[in-house]
């Protein structure tokens, strides 16, 4: 039997998403009742079923996959655990049949109805306490709800439930779920509707009942204050969403980010939202430092010092003319502005708050970007799973452009070929060849890191040639050009060195494409840093002893290094893309389009903000520079992409690539340029003849002498007291490290915690598959056993016999291993089970089934055949009485657990329960598909009986399941990462 | 744009607000689009009215989409299937797609998306059918029989944890929280 039609029960989707397996809890009392004889089952669905599960089957491909599915499952849960014995209560055999009179009683008279009613209406809604999690739960409904729709149909269907039984369902869902709405904030409801998974139509329907609800329960109990409150959040929320709206309407070159990221997939289009938000970052800047230090400036001081006329060559050097100007720190006066009767303004309060205040927002800015994409995309990744997933589940929406479209379908083929092929290649390395590779490797690396240092070599020894060169200087054109070598070379090696990095490529082999790009990025990184490493070390130790006014000096390098980049990125794109272009087309075709180099450029722009950072407190209006940079850059990336480009040939991995360039942008970039700068304020001695801070021993004993003021003024007692007690001091630093170690401590522990939980929750799902699927296999088998007999003429009239000792024998077999299967799966607990209920429960209710299925697939199979005298005439009754019993037997040891065993883990039962009942479903439709073929015309209306009888206990099997899943929700809560399993559950169910 | 806005209507775009993941600016280019898909004699929206599915597969964003037809069955509600959309289910299909929507509704309706004989499952005749969706069906594409099964049986190694032999729902939003990429590429921006 192939793989996908090897059950009926596979294609039906109530039995997968068994979410649908709520919808049916009541309708069994109707079809008994309203339709006792009645063929609930139309013919054509078993046929239409089997057709479609024909469809599925593999161009000759199924058998493999059954094969290795069922090779692995059937008897490895039970061997491999060893201590069996003890706990499992030897199994005990099912009340004899002549033991059930009183039991039979209740069936003719009772029947199934037994106590479904009272199930079925009261089950209250276990509301959980914190609404996170209620929202979970409601979210869980709502998909269920959802599922109702398109899938449930064909297994409503083959139910046969009646349409009404459905729509009383849906509403029952439905009105929990306004229930639920209902309790909660405006805020939460408004996102839990929006968070259903359901179409417009029935979100506009769920959203006006709970209005309505709503508003009745308002009118009850009306008063000012509810009206007060509404008011003001409602008038909060519309701001809100105006500030949105303006946020939305700012929003720079949408238009083009949508172009480019249709024909370049959203990989391409992350190398533009970057340069966004750094564009961001500066105009932020710009409006920071203009407003309260340049403004104030001007204002007090408008006449600029125009000594020396304006050549041109400035805007390359930033010297001479600039170098009295707003631009540079020296720039900036020390006085305090304002007349006697109005506040004073402080500029060297103004300039070093400003300063501080936009690095502290760039911090966290960076960090909170950082950690929610960390926390996005890097903490579920796992690595056990590469593959087949990742190719398929990440096919770009994004992209609109036919041609893109059929290069990316060309680009997946491939890259799902190579996925395939290194499978079975990966496993094999000779270890002569592993040698070479470790011996390539420390190669590059030593050449890659000589090479950096090298150039740091170089550049210190350029810099002190530049040091005395400005030192003789005698103010001509020359001089002030020969200023621009270092800034030259510097770019230079940051164009040149990468592209020579990039050369290794050739030659190293790396399993894995990410870790090749990783290694790249990590040496540009190195590269960058020591380079900058070098210039700083310059700046701080040389430049601020032997200059008069050092930090104008710094800041014309800085400005210097930023026109200089600026020049070589334009340049870069220019022989990056548009040449290799050119030779890619016309000389050499092998070499082909080139592809956006994303790592490169973007560390590129780190660099250059970098510079942006260091430069702040030497050159305040640095960022316009920065502005209109990153603005140009824009459209000439963009322009050189849809000229030079083509889309890259490698799909995915985005997302983390991002992710890096965040951290790179926050670790060595920002950290770097706060801890210069932090260095430079704390130790360094401003200037005497220049700038805001002459006369001071460090920049940082201008908030000295604030605050040596403010004692003076009464009302500014707290903030001297702060200053004092807290800046100041010590003790109060070592506290504040002291809990943030204990609190990384805690939340370290807790995600241990997590992953081990984690880890049992997935050996749980596991174990269930396992359970399932040998199930499966022992269903299988008894099925096989069936069809090998003898097949008897057909003869209507005679009902099926009494052969269930093999059975039941079977049976009790299975729920041996069942009951051993349980009792270990049960040790992932915390407790061992040492009340057996738990166990007990779920293996009577296998039983149950087993023994039901059994007596269902007897009467399956002798149904409309003759029947030879010398059975027994005990009839089908006698097995499903059986069932019945053990039913009742599942059930009174059900109740009887539920009540008094709080501690026990609730874990366990759940789940297994659930997929018995799953099983039991699937199991009742494979009957309906194998039945068929065996009913005879004339036979029609007799086999309905155990088939429908058998609908019952599903029904009745499920709703109890239901109802365990209930009563556990609440023991479950007091757990520590109650919320993940929550989630589990919910998933899973 | 003024006029769309007058013909949408305060409440109702409120409405729309509060229901999808869709700002107000986007809902009205929504709708602005919306209409002119429209016959030019009858351009009034109404809830009832039906674009076909040629004509919405008509629109830019979605023509090249291997997934185009997938799509509009899915969003559709109508009742005779045949993948015609009303003004809110485009809605709801540009919430869904929208950049604010959450990784659950992204993952619901793409599994919905894949779930090519709707059956609440995706078994081996669904994957084969996306493989080959977004291989393309030109030949040199094409995976061949054998590297098809060997593709199908990696993917059922790596995602179906109860081993059924096939990835239900929730086995696919595993897999899809464990893609980082997911939330970014499935996005339609109009």
């Amino acid at each position: 039997m192939s793989y996908y039609n090897n059950s009926g029960g596979y294609n039906n989707p109530a039995y997968h998403d068994s979410d649908t397996l709520q919808i049916d809890r009541s309708p069994p009392r109707k079809s008994q009742h309203g339709n006792p004889h009645g063929n609930p089952y139309p013919r054509e669905d078993g046929a239409v079923l089997r057709e479609r599960s024909d469809l599925h089957q593999l161009p000759g491909g199924g058998q493999t996959i059954s094969d290795d599915a069922q090779g692995r499952v059937p008897w490895g849960g039970l061997q491999e655990e060893s201590w069996r014995g003890e706990d499992c209560l030897p199994v005990g055999l099912l009340p004899p049949q002549s033991e059930s009179p009183q039991w039979q009683h209740d069936f003719s008279h009772s029947g199934y109805q037994v106590d479904q009613k009272a199930h079925y209406d009261t089950t209250p809604l276990v509301r959980l306490p914190s609404t996170t999690s209620g929202h979970v739960s409601m979210r869980f409904r709502g998909s269920r709800k959802m599922s109702l729709f398109p899938v449930g149909e064909a297994a409503l269907c083959n139910l046969g439930l009646s349409e009404d039984d459905v729509k009383n369902e849906m509403d029952n869902e439905e009105e929990n779920l306004i229930k639920e709405l209902v309790a909660m904030s405006t805020r939460d409801r408004i996102k839990a509707i929006r968070d259903l998974p359901m179409t417009f139509a029935d979100k506009k329907h769920i959203r006006g009942q709970v209005l309505v609800f709503k508003s009745f329960k308002k009118s009850q109990k009306w008063n000012c204050f509810a009206d007060c409150s509404k008011t003001v959040t409602l008038s909060f929320r519309r701001c809100g969403a105006n500030m949105t709206l303006a946020g939305q309407t700012l929003e720079l070159w949408r238009g083009t980010m949508k172009e480019v990221g249709g024909k370049f997939g959203t990989g391409v289009l992350s190398y533009f939202k970057f340069l966004k938000w750094l564009l961001m970052f500066n105009i932020f800047s710009f409006l920071v430092n203009f407003g309260f230090i340049t403004i104030p400036q001007l204002v007090s001081d408008p006449v600029i010092s125009a000594e020396v006329n304006f050549k041109g060559l400035e805007l390359l050097t930033g010297a001479g003319y600039f170098n009295q100007t707003v631009l540079y720190y020296g720039g900036y006066s020390n006085e305090s502005q304002g007349t006697e009767n109005k506040p004073e303004y402080n500029m060297q309060l103004a300039y070093f708050f400003t300063i501080a205040a936009y690095m502290l927002l760039c911090g966290a800015a960076l960090i909170y970007s950082m950690a929610r994409s960390f926390r996005k995309r890097f903490v579920l990744d796992d690595k056990a799973s590469g593959g087949a997933w990742q190719l398929l589940c990440t096919w770009d929406f994004n992209v609109t452009n036919e041609r893109a479209v059929r290069q990316r379908k060309n680009n997946l083929s491939i890259q799902l070929k190579e996925s395939l092929s290194d499978n079975i290649r990966l496993a094999l390395l000779p270890l002569s060849d592993r040698l070479k590779h470790y011996a390539v490797f420390l190669g590059t690396w030593l050449l890659s890191t000589a090479v950096a240092v090298g150039c740091g070599a170089a550049i210190y020894f350029l810099c002190q040639y530049e040091k005395e060169a400005v030192n003789k200087s005698s103010g001509s054109l020359v001089d002030e050009a020969s200023t621009l070598l270092l800034p030259f070379v510097v770019s230079l090696v940051n164009l040149v060195v990468p592209l020579f990095y990039s050369l290794f490529r050739k030659i190293e082999v790396y399993s894995n494409p990410r870790m090749q790009v990783y290694v790249i990025i990590l040496r540009n990184v190195i590269l960058k840093m020591s380079i900058l490493g070098i210039l700083c070390y310059y700046w701080v130790t040389d430049v601020a002893e032997q200059f008069p006014c050092w930090e104008a000096v710094v800041g014309q390098g800085l400005y210097r290094l930023v026109v200089m980049d600026f020049l070589f990125l334009m340049l870069g794109s220019f022989f990056g893309e548009f040449l290799s272009n050119v030779i890619g087309t016309n000389c050499i075709q092998s070499l082909g389009v080139p592809e956006f180099d994303i790592a490169r450029n973007v560390l590129d722009l780190i660099y250059a903000q970098t510079l942006a950072w260091i430069g702040i407190y030497f050159s305040p209006l640095l960022p316009v520079i920065q502005i209109i940079k990153f603005f140009v850059l824009f459209y000439l990336k963009k322009v050189s992409l849809t000229r030079n480009c083509q889309p890259p040939r490698r799909a995915g991995r985005a997302a983390q690539m991002q992710t890096i360039f965040i951290a790179i942008l926050f670790f060595p970039s920002f950290v770097g340029a706060v801890s210069l700068l932090a260095y430079t304020v704390w130790t360094i001695p401003p200037s005497e003849s220049c700038g805001p801070f002459r006369g001071l021993n460090t920049t940082f004993s201008a908030v000295h002498i604030w605050i040596h003021d403010l004692e003076d003024v009464n009302s500014a007692r707290w903030t001297v007291w702060v200053f004092q007690h807290v800046i100041q001091s010590e003790i109060f630093y070592f506290l504040i490290t002291l809990i943030i170690i204990v609190f990384i401590y805690i939340f370290w522990q807790i995600t241990q915690g997590r992953k081990q939980l984690i880890a049992l929750l997935r050996q749980q799902i596991v174990n269930e598959g396992k359970d399932k699927a040998f199930l499966l296999e022992k269903l299988q088998d008894l099925q096989k056993s069936k069809h090998s007999k003898p097949k008897p003429k057909k003869e209507t009239g005679n009902r099926p016999e009494n052969e269930s000792s093999p059975g039941l024998l079977q049976a009790l077999l299975a729920r041996q291993q069942m009951e051993e299967e349980e009792g270990r799966s049960s040790t992932f607990g915390v407790s061992m089970p040492s009340d057996r209920s738990t166990s007990t429960t779920s293996s009577t209710m296998v039983h149950a089934m087993l023994l039901r299925q059994q007596a269902d697939s007897q009467a399956g199979s002798y149904r409309g055949v003759p029947f030879p005298a010398e059975y027994p005439a005990l009839s089908p009754t006698s097995a499903l009485i059986q069932a019945m019993q053990a039913r009742q037997m599942a059930e009174s040891e059900d109740e009887h657990h539920r009540t008094p065993v709080p501690s026990q883990n609730p874990v366990n039962a759940l789940p297994s329960t659930m997929i018995q009942v799953m099983q039991a479903r699937q199991r009742a439709q494979l009957e309906l598909d194998q039945d068929e073929p065996y009913r005879a015309p004339d036979s029609y209306d007799d086999p309905i009986l155990p088939t429908s009888n058998a609908m019952m206990q599903v029904m009745q099997a499920r709703q109890r399941a239901e109802e365990e899943e209930e009563s556990y929700r609440t023991p479950v809560s007091p757990w520590l990462a109650q919320q993940q399993l929550q989630d589990k559950y919910n998933d899973r169910y | 744009m003024g006029t769309t806005a007058s013909q949408l209507g305060k409440d109702l775009l409120s409405e729309y607000q509060e229901l999808t993941f869709l700002t107000k600016q986007e809902i009205l280019l929504a709708h602005k689009r919306f209409t002119e898909l429209l016959p030019k004699e009858d351009r009034t929206v109404q809830s009832t009215t039906r674009l076909s599915m040629e004509k919405i597969l008509s629109m830019p964003e979605l023509k090249s989409n291997p997934f185009r037809k997938r799509i509009c069955h899915v969003f559709s509600t109508s009742d005779t299937k045949d993948g015609s959309l009303t003004f809110e289910d485009f809605l709801d299909l540009l919430s869904a797609f929208s950049d604010s929507a959450t990784l659950e509704i992204k993952s619901h309706y793409a599994f919905r998306i894949f779930d090519f004989d709707d059956d609440g499952t995706l078994d081996g005749g669904d994957l084969e059918k996306l493989v080959n969706c977004l291989t393309g069906e030109t030949d040199d594409t094409r995976l061949t029989p054998e590297e098809m099964r060997q593709l199908i049986r990696n993917i059922l190694e790596e995602s179906d944890i109860d081993k059924d032999g096939t990835v239900n729902l929730s086995e696919f939003q595993h897999v899809i929280s464990r893609s980082p990429d997911f939330v970014s590429s499935f996005k339609i921006v109009l």
